[in-house]
């Protein structure tokens, strides 16, 4: 049973479609990057799974559940895409990775061991362990970045679906993801992710479906970097280099 | 200091503080979530639309304080309906109510002719001094259980004001939530009324939380010490209005404002005094291109 099954996903913004008859499978212990240019559609079709952008045609199931009826979300471990704005009242990172823990927890009762013992073992996962009493807005960009995933992790998802992980995030930030990445599969968990450039990620991804124009266009193999980038040794230590080589892939832009 | 203990040897000022308090209490309990959901000007909305509310207790013979709590509750219920459901964005429903609480107050209260537009002064601007018991008990107890009900949904509050999308996929109920926060919201307007009055009770919501974030770095800490810092303005108001005979509604705005003033600028201070003393240090995560210059002619970096 797939753990994401969708079957002609077709989502619309005011007539327009922006998404269009997408089928999509991904199984447990998977992992699957989303991939197109700007405007394909790609965060659109992932907002659709999670339910934040509503279905004009088609099915999505999670779990085997039709997503309508889908109401076990601390399964799923989601990480939106990350707004540059600083929110108005602080918040510490712990703080902020606690709310991943909710799901787990009955309304108006206090966090149990578990839940601080998870908090504190997705804050070290994403190498914070020592940033847990920081205000997030006096994190880096990448560090914010790598606070909003230990978030999805401290749910002990099943379904891990980031939107745009790697935009705008330092080489650091990048080793973490892809290190979460590799050890969440290896638990048996899916990953589904968006993203514009695969960078370390590459060897840990099972499968990348491009989209362009809100259509499937591939699905398979993840493609490789091309010239300099195919070398194994190569360091991506500037997240920023690669993105125009990736980009060439789907035609440009 | 003799003075001020003489002065809560009346039994007025003895009521006159205990609502004070109870509504500096509550009031930023609820008003941190406002803030971080950038909807600080709500608490305004709803005492203008708690202004409709007074005057249909004008009109009914009924108490003031219920149907104010009656009407406010239906205005919070149709205005998320608006939000969550339909095309009009906050500030539009927000100007609404204001101008539409005003309005419906001053129309209503001028069909009750009997009881006048000048009997309407005490609820918009606060008239503490003339409360009864049994007003000053509904008003701290539904204080109190407006901050304690705040005090343990803190998690899940936060949780649906930070960011909304995430709640929604975290299985939160957060419709049920927001609804919650502004019915809440308006229960603190509705006791608040006679303390601070309908066109201040904002300030009370908003201003000790703006207050102390200026130092906390914890959601946590920011709400306690917002509590702690709206029972200190809002005691401080009491005592120095009663002082200096003074209307006790504005002195506790105006030390409110005071104190964001103060705290704002000591803030800014603080960060700009830090700046300056980090640009004589080795420029650690600085941005490399401000450096470049300088650092290009010495060979070997």
């Amino acid at each position: 049973m797939p753990v994401i099954a969708t079957r002609g996903a077709t989502v619309s913004y005011g007539g327009r479609a922006v998404v269009r008859g997408v089928d999509l499978a991904v199984e447990s212990g998977e992992a699957v990057a989303v991939m197109g240019a700007n405007g394909s559609g790609k965060s659109t079709l992932v907002k659709a799974v999670v339910g934040l952008a509503p279905l004009a045609a088609g099915a999505i199931e999670l779990f085997g559940v039709p997503q309508r009826r889908f109401r076990n979300w601390k399964r799923v471990g989601y990480v939106p895409q990350r707004t540059g704005a600083a929110s108005g009242v602080p918040a510490t990172a712990a703080e902020v990775v606690a709310q991943g823990r909710l799901g787990h927890r009955l309304i108006g009762l206090p966090a149990r061991r578990g839940d601080r013992a998870a908090v504190a073992r997705s804050l070290e996962e994403v190498g914070l362990a020592g940033h847990a009493h920081c205000s997030v807005d006096t994190l880096s960009g990448g560090q914010q970045q790598r606070v909003l995933i230990a978030r999805a992790l401290a749910t002990d998802p099943e379904l891990l679906i980031m939107d745009e992980p790697t935009v705008g995030v330092d080489a650091e930030t990048q080793a973490a993801l892809a290190a979460v990445v590799a050890d969440r599969v290896d638990a048996g968990c899916a990953v589904l992710l968006v993203t514009h450039e695969l960078g370390p990620l590459t060897d840990r991804l099972d499968r990348a479906v491009v989209l362009a124009d809100g259509r499937v266009v591939h699905d398979g193999e993840p493609p490789r970097p091309v010239g300099e980038h195919a070398d194994p040794r190569h360091q991506h230590a500037h997240p920023h280099a690669n993105g125009e080589d990736t980009d060439d892939l789907w035609g440009g832009k | 200091m003799n003075l001020d203990m003489s002065i809560f040897g009346y039994e007025f000022m003895q009521r006159a503080l205990i609502s004070a308090l109870a509504v500096g209490l509550c009031a930023p309990a609820v008003g941190v979530f406002l803030v971080q959901k950038r909807l600080a000007l709500i608490g305004d909305g709803l005492g203008h639309i708690a202004l409709t509310g007074v005057a249909i207790g004008f009109l009914t013979g009924g108490a003031p304080m219920w149907t104010t709590l009656a009407t406010t509750i239906a205005a919070s219920v149709v205005m998320e309906l608006l939000r969550s459901h339909s095309k009009t964005s906050g500030d539009v429903a927000l100007a609404m109510m204001f101008y539409g609480g005003i309005a419906g107050g001053v129309y209503l209260t001028g069909i009750a002719s009997d009881k006048g537009v000048a009997n309407l002064q005490q609820y918009l601007f606060g008239s503490l001094l003339t409360a009864g018991w049994d007003e000053v008990w509904t008003i701290a107890v539904g204080g109190a259980a407006v901050a304690l009900l705040m005090l343990v949904l803190r998690p899940w509050m936060s949780a649906i004001a930070t960011d909304e999308q995430y709640a929604r996929v975290a299985g939160l109920p957060v419709a049920g939530l927001n609804l919650l926060l502004l019915m809440t919201t308006a229960v603190v307007v509705s006791v608040s009324m006679r303390a601070v009055g309908l066109l201040l009770v904002s300030a009370l919501l908003v201003i000790p939380v703006v207050t102390v974030q200026q130092f906390t770095r914890s959601f946590r800490a920011t709400m306690h010490g917002g509590m702690a810092a709206g029972l200190l303005i809002a005691g401080a108001g009491v005592v120095a209005s009663a002082v200096q005979d003074v209307p006790p509604g504005a002195t506790i705005v105006l030390i409110g404002v005071a104190c964001f003033v103060v705290t704002a600028t000591a803030a800014a201070l603080v960060r700009r005094v830090r700046r300056t003393w980090r640009r004589h240090l080795p420029p650690e995560g600085e941005p490399l291109e401000v450096e470049l210059p300088r650092a290009e002619p010495s060979p070997g970096g």
